[in-house]
């Protein structure tokens, strides 16, 4: 018995060797610029903003500077109502954006990964707006929205809308207007990544459904979605908090009106430190959206259960 | 096979997700950073007179060409000291400056008005400059009103850390081919505004009377058209307690200016800040704009000098103008200066008369060398010449605006911009406005004398 154990027992697998001539303390000397790169350019500054957070601090009124306790974060959650409407405003912003980056971004992919002529470059024109920077893409839509240079002066000449009117400036458009402008830019960056995973499904798949009499309509969501959930989670959830923390294009284009419509709350954030030079209670409101992003990343990774098995 | 790969690297997948968010979230945080370090409070020394020193422009782009022009007479002049320019957006640069207080990297010398400069003093961020003017050439030579309107933006002790280069006006700009075509009279009163505002207006064929400012900056223009209208002169009662801003004839001032909104300019107004609202004038179909002596020489290359006037802001029903002060520009040496003594230098050349008359001459705003107020350019430059009249001929009161309060930034930009759109919108009244920024006010002042004891 124990003779056929030992022959039925498979042989052991080479151990490797280790790197001999390698000093056991190189991987750490290679890693360590790295590290003290996070440790200035990340670890330290957000422990600041954590230190500041719970201070008075506003480098024009020294007099006023010193321990707070806890008390700006009592002052964001009981006596300012900016806080609430900013924050609310900029979920509203990212369920839309991400939304349809989303839905536009996969109906391009899906598009663009078929075989057609042209096709080159019609990947190139969908991921082109990707490209440009962010100053020149706000540079891009404060012209086409502009009244006088603009889409709405043009329409104007035809009879439609009145002159001199900006869908930015009214608080009943500002909203789509600023909508579009982000679309424009965020839908490539899915696009791009769907596109890739798109392109890593079995094509035997596709063909043993079409045997089996599938639909295009039952391939997609018995084949391709499926295959695509990862990279739709984690896109989705990267471009949720990059939107949550956008400030370039709202700023430039609206600067967060009219009247605080288009304000959110990382603009808040920003005109609270710079303009009001309020750092100590600005700290505390960046503290706040860091753990309700933290919160809400950590739920949305469980509920969509990341990385788990398929069926 | 292709699903037992994806099942085999599932914890790989949760490992990169997890640093990749953990980076993006950390930045969110790291946005919002500030070591606090304190190089305002570096005392500097006065060096060797000789060497590099830094200079930073508060209106980079715009006057660049000026500086540079200035910067290589003073090498020329001065071989042995070398001059950095560094041309930084007037938007930008107080955050610019306040982040160099608080991290390091503050220049030598750079320009400091009078909107900021109580900011930068409180971060004990410049130089005195009161022992080295009364030692200087300058001495007696500079305009009495924007020294003294310098040392009252100061902080309120009375010491001098910026000296003026130059002073701007409100400015009403308008179309005279426009207001000749309507047969309208000259606006010189509020009256007559209103009533070309109103004339000029056919928005079915894109001509407006008036474009208003909505956006960034549009307090102080909002402020200057209240008090124009109302003739109160003083920002505060006798106690200086207690703002007048809310003034019930302030209050009807503003509800007449605001009423002009859509009625005569284009709605589009509301988020216009002054760069938006210059260049929708100078597209050539609006009668009137508010604005300041700096956008003369844009308002010249788009539409031609014989095309339009800037003249002072119309007077009242009194007879009498009121304006709300300008910021006086000016130059400051900043305490952490390791060459005071070169930047002083740079100070005093950039002052002289001559060089004085170069920059306002480009700027097309008042010199504050008093010899430089008489050079021949000016008469040839209506707005300035009109402006400098109109601020020495004793024809103008000037209602002060409290640049000294370290809170006055904060309540006529990020408290209550977005107040004012409401008010030009309809969502807010005029009064609820202006009681909105008195209280403000009240409460900024009162914090201000009880530090100031």
């Amino acid at each position: 018995m124990a003779q056929a154990a030992a022959v039925a027992k498979p042989p052991a697998p080479p151990r490797r060797r280790r790197a001999s001539h390698a000093p056991r303390g190189l991987p750490y000397l290679l890693i360590g610029p790295a590290l003290l790169l996070m440790l200035g350019f990340i670890a330290y500054p957000v422990l600041s903003v954590f230190y500041y957070s719970l201070q008075d601090y506003n480098p024009t009124k020294p007099w006023r500077n010193g321990y707070a306790g806890l008390g700006n974060f009592v002052r964001v959650f009981t006596e300012d109502p900016q806080f609430w409407d900013t924050l609310v405003f900029s979920a509203q912003w990212v369920f839309v954006e991400v939304g349809l980056q989303l839905l536009f971004g996969l109906a391009l992919a899906l598009i663009v990964n078929q075989t057609f002529v042209g096709r080159g470059i019609g990947r190139a024109l969908v991921f082109s707006p990707w490209a440009v920077s962010g100053v020149l893409t706000s540079a891009i839509w404060v012209l086409l929205y502009n009244s006088q240079t603009g889409v709405s002066r043009y329409l104007a000449d035809l009879g439609l809308g009145e002159y001199g009117t900006s869908w930015l400036s009214d608080p009943a458009t500002v909203f789509p207007a600023a909508i579009v402008a982000d679309l424009w830019r965020g839908v490539p960056f899915f696009a791009i990544l769907l596109l890739a995973d798109l392109q890593s499904v079995p094509k035997d798949l596709y063909e043993a459904a079409e045997v089996d009499g599938a639909s295009r309509l039952q391939q997609f969501r018995h084949i391709t979605l499926p295959h695509l959930k990862d990279a739709i989670i984690l896109s989705t959830l990267l471009r949720a908090v990059w939107e949550f923390n956008n400030v370039d294009l709202l700023y430039t284009l609206t600067g967060g009106g009219p009247a605080g419509e288009t304000t959110t709350l990382p603009l808040y954030i920003a005109n609270t430190s710079v303009d009001a030079h309020d750092f100590g209670y600005a700290s505390a409101l960046t503290t706040v959206a860091f753990v309700i992003l933290l919160f809400c990343s950590i739920a949305y990774l469980r509920l969509s259960k990341f990385g788990g098995e398929k069926k | 096979m292709k699903i037992s790969n994806r099942t085999s690297t599932t914890g790989r997948r949760r490992t990169t997700a997890a640093v990749a968010l953990g980076a993006v979230l950390a930045l969110t945080v790291t946005a919002c950073g500030d070591d606090g370090s304190g190089a305002g409070g570096d005392k500097g020394a006065e060096g060797s007179g000789t060497g590099k020193i830094v200079f930073w422009d508060n209106n980079g782009g715009v006057r660049t060409d000026v500086w540079k022009e200035i910067i290589a007479a003073f090498e020329k002049e001065h071989p042995d000291i070398d001059v950095e320019y560094v041309g930084i957006a007037a938007t930008e640069y107080q955050s610019k400056v306040d982040t160099a207080i608080q991290g390091g990297g503050l220049p030598d010398v750079g320009g400091v008005g009078a909107a900021m400069l109580a900011g930068f003093a409180a971060q004990d961020a410049l130089e005195p400059l009161d022992e080295r003017l009364a030692g200087s050439p300058l001495d007696g030579r500079l305009n009495k009103d924007m020294v003294e309107s310098l040392k009252a933006a100061g902080g309120g002790d009375g010491t001098l850390y910026s000296v003026p280069t130059s002073a701007n006006n409100g400015v009403l700009y308008y179309r005279t081919d426009l207001f000749d075509k309507a047969g309208l009279a000259e606006p010189t009163t509020w009256d007559a505004f209103y009533e070309a505002a109103g004339k000029l207006t056919r928005s079915g064929r894109n001509e407006f009377g008036y474009t208003i400012r909505g956006g960034a900056g549009s307090i102080a223009q909002a402020l200057d058209a209240m008090y124009g209208q109302s003739g109160i002169t003083s920002f505060w009662d006798e106690g200086r307690e207690k703002t007048t801003v809310n003034d019930p004839r302030n209050v009807e001032a503003l509800e007449k200016y605001a009423a002009l909104y859509k009625k005569a300019t284009p709605a589009a107004d509301v988020n216009n800040d002054f760069t938006k609202m210059v260049a929708q004038w100078d597209s050539g179909t609006i009668g009137m704009v508010n604005h300041n002596l700096g956008s003369y020489q844009d308002h010249v290359k788009a539409l031609g000098a014989d095309k339009f006037r800037g003249i002072p802001q119309p007077t009242g029903a009194s007879g009498k103008r009121v304006q709300v002060s300008n910021p006086v520009d000016g130059l400051g040496v900043f305490k952490s200066s390791k060459n005071k003594e070169a930047a002083w230098t740079f100070v005093e050349f950039a002052l002289s008369r001559a060089q004085n008359s170069r920059f306002n001459e480009s700027a097309g705003q008042v010199p504050s060398h008093t010899d430089a107020a008489k050079d021949e350019w000016i008469s040839r430059a209506e707005p300035t010449k009109l402006a400098a009249q109109a601020l020495n001929d004793g024809s103008t009161t000037i209602v002060q605006l409290p640049y000294y309060l370290p809170d006055w930034n904060t309540i006529s930009k990020a408290d209550n911009e977005p107040n004012f759109q409401k008010v030009l919108l309809g969502k807010m009244s005029a009064k609820a406005f202006l009681d909105t920024m008195a209280k403000q006010l009240d409460a900024a002042q009162a914090e201000w004398n009880e530090h100031k004891g």
